[in-house]
């Protein structure tokens, strides 16, 4: 039995159980977590695809992306590491968008970005307007350490998935498990079923 | 494993820093430089865990931390405003073998401060002190200003034992009548505060991220080998 | 540019449950550049779980895992661990 600490309470928030899963608690702040240093791609090298399992791969450069349609989003993230912060806003393009017109039989998306960060997502997860690539925050340019210039936002699942520095999704016909899952992180990652890790 | 820490002391450093001083019944020791994990429970349950370095010599008999507000931080804002002397929480270690000095492996040392990367050598300095050993010592410390500063008066009380030379540089406003270095670390002011050859000595740099990679770089550009320097990052995470 | 990184030394706990010692002073041998440093001075990454990079290339070195009871450990390159003369493993 740990002994408690006379009137330390932490950072934590109050808030609507309904929105917070279990085992997560409300931050006020955001935490900047990464497995790797901030990568730095000039945005004239920078470009977003859509490869593995299509008929046709799809490249954007940021001028391009830019020039797709965009909407805002207003979120609550969970992370693995137990924070949760409820109303995050957002700008980005839909993956509704993104996929527009894509053929494939493909059931599963590696998503991969700068620095060799990859998560795997089911496509299911990322279609019905639960997913985007995003390129603002709280209404300014997507910050480095945040994941910008752009990174993939799907907030129904742990924010491990929400993939930094993106510059791609392959599309691919086995489930690939990426960087987290590999090292005992659950495959799915639901927070409301608590799976943060591999057995669970 | 965690053991229970309660507070028998609470000793103001500066404007933003205090000292604890703990009983941890069952402390197995430990050397200088090696830091410890603490952990904070609310009534509800909730956790909270960071890690600090042990200020305090070996030979102490009690066990002491210094700790720095960190604005919004989460733990350092309760220890070092809010707890009094009889509040107790967790602790485990010591940990950390590659940051650590002991009197017995000599000189010459150069240790580097950044802010509150003092903390630990605080420890090698005291240790020595302890010890009453001879061993070459210079330790170079970059604090932005006097009411930040630590340990001050007892560094400069220390100063006087052979073979120790105590450098301060002030980053941010110097104390009054202040003849001495300013600004950030630099190579003429690394190379003041060594030995000359670089070879035999052994260097500790500590303090948050940024400052112990410059700190590292102009090593380097001096001529000290990575063999021979021990750096320990702090910075705003807890796992 | 502040990459928020700590070293080995800030997860010393960690890393000593994987190794059983004092995992910050044991060297690792990089595979992909062959570097050999010490645990407690690769560049330490908090996401998920701790990553630990070469602090000569950079590349990931251990991806540590933090669930609940236990750790995941998925390990590169080579570590040195040294034994105690009277317990030297006959070759």
């Amino acid at each position: 039995m740990s002994p408690i600490s006379r009137g330390f309470h932490g950072r934590r928030r109050d808030a609507d159980p309904a929105r917070v899963p279990p085992g997560q608690y409300v931050t006020p702040d955001f935490p900047v977590l990464s497995a790797g240093p901030t990568p730095h791609t000039p945005l004239e090298r920078w470009s977003l695809q859509i490869d593995g399992a299509v008929d046709a791969p799809l490249r954007w450069t940021w001028e391009e992306f830019l020039a797709l349609p965009a909407e805002p989003v207003t979120v609550d993230i969970h992370c693995v590491t137990k924070w949760s912060k409820l109303e995050t806003s957002w700008v980005g393009v839909s993956l509704e968008t993104l996929l527009d017109g894509v053929a494939t039989e493909a059931a599963y998306v590696t998503a991969w970005s700068d620095g060799g960060y990859t998560t795997n997502v089911p496509l299911e997860d990322l279609t019905g307007g639960r997913a985007w690539v995003v390129h603002e925050y709280d209404g300014a340019p997507l910050e480095p350490e945040h994941g910008g210039p752009a990174r993939l936002l799907v907030p129904h699942l742990y924010f491990w998935k929400s993939a930094k520095w993106l510059r791609g999704l392959t599309l691919t016909l086995a489930d690939e498990p990426g960087f987290w899952e590999t090292a005992g992180y659950h495959n799915h990652g639901d927070p409301w079923r608590e799976q943060r890790y591999w057995n669970d | 494993m965690w053991r229970t820490a309660t507070v028998r002391e609470v000793i103001a450093e500066s404007r933003s820093a205090r000292t604890l001083a703990l009983d941890v019944p069952g402390w197995p020791g430990h050397r200088a430089g090696q830091h410890l994990d603490l952990r904070l429970t609310a009534e509800d349950g909730y956790q909270a865990q960071r890690s600090y370095s042990v200020a305090s010599a070996p030979e102490l008999e009690r066990l002491e931390i210094t700790v720095e507000v960190v604005e919004d931080g989460e733990v350092s804002p309760y220890l070092a405003a809010e707890v009094r002397p009889g509040d107790q929480f967790e602790v485990r270690g010591p940990i950390g073998g590659h940051f650590t000095w002991s009197a017995d492996e000599g000189g010459p040392v150069l240790l580097v401060a950044g802010g509150s990367g003092l903390v630990p050598l605080m420890a090698m300095l005291r240790h020595r002190a302890a010890r009453a050993s001879d061993a070459a010592m210079n330790v170079l410390i970059s604090a932005r200003s006097p009411e930040e500063a630590l340990y001050r008066a007892e560094l400069a009380e220390l100063e006087g034992a052979a073979g120790l030379e105590v450098i301060w540089t002030w980053t941010r406003s110097a104390p009054q009548d202040w003849t001495g270095a300013r600004g950030r670390v630099d190579g003429p002011l690394l190379e003041a505060a060594g030995f000359g050859d670089p070879s035999a000595v052994r260097c500790f740099a500590c303090g948050p991220t940024p400052f112990v990679e410059h700190v590292l770089d102009l090593l380097v550009a001096g001529g000290y080998a990575t063999a021979q320097i021990h750096a320990e990052r702090f910075g705003p995470t807890g796992t | 540019m502040n990459d928020l990184h700590l070293d080995g030394n800030g997860v010393a706990w960690l890393l000593d449950q994987i190794t059983g010692a004092e995992a910050t002073t044991t060297l690792r041998t990089c595979q992909a550049c062959g570097d050999r440093r010490a645990l407690g001075e690769h560049r330490a990454y908090r996401g998920a779980g701790v990553v630990l990079r070469c602090p000569s290339c950079q590349k990931v070195a251990v991806c540590i895992g933090i669930q609940g009871d236990h750790l995941t450990v998925r390990w590169h390159g080579t570590l040195r661990v040294p034994l105690p003369p009277q317990d030297a493993a006959p070759a």
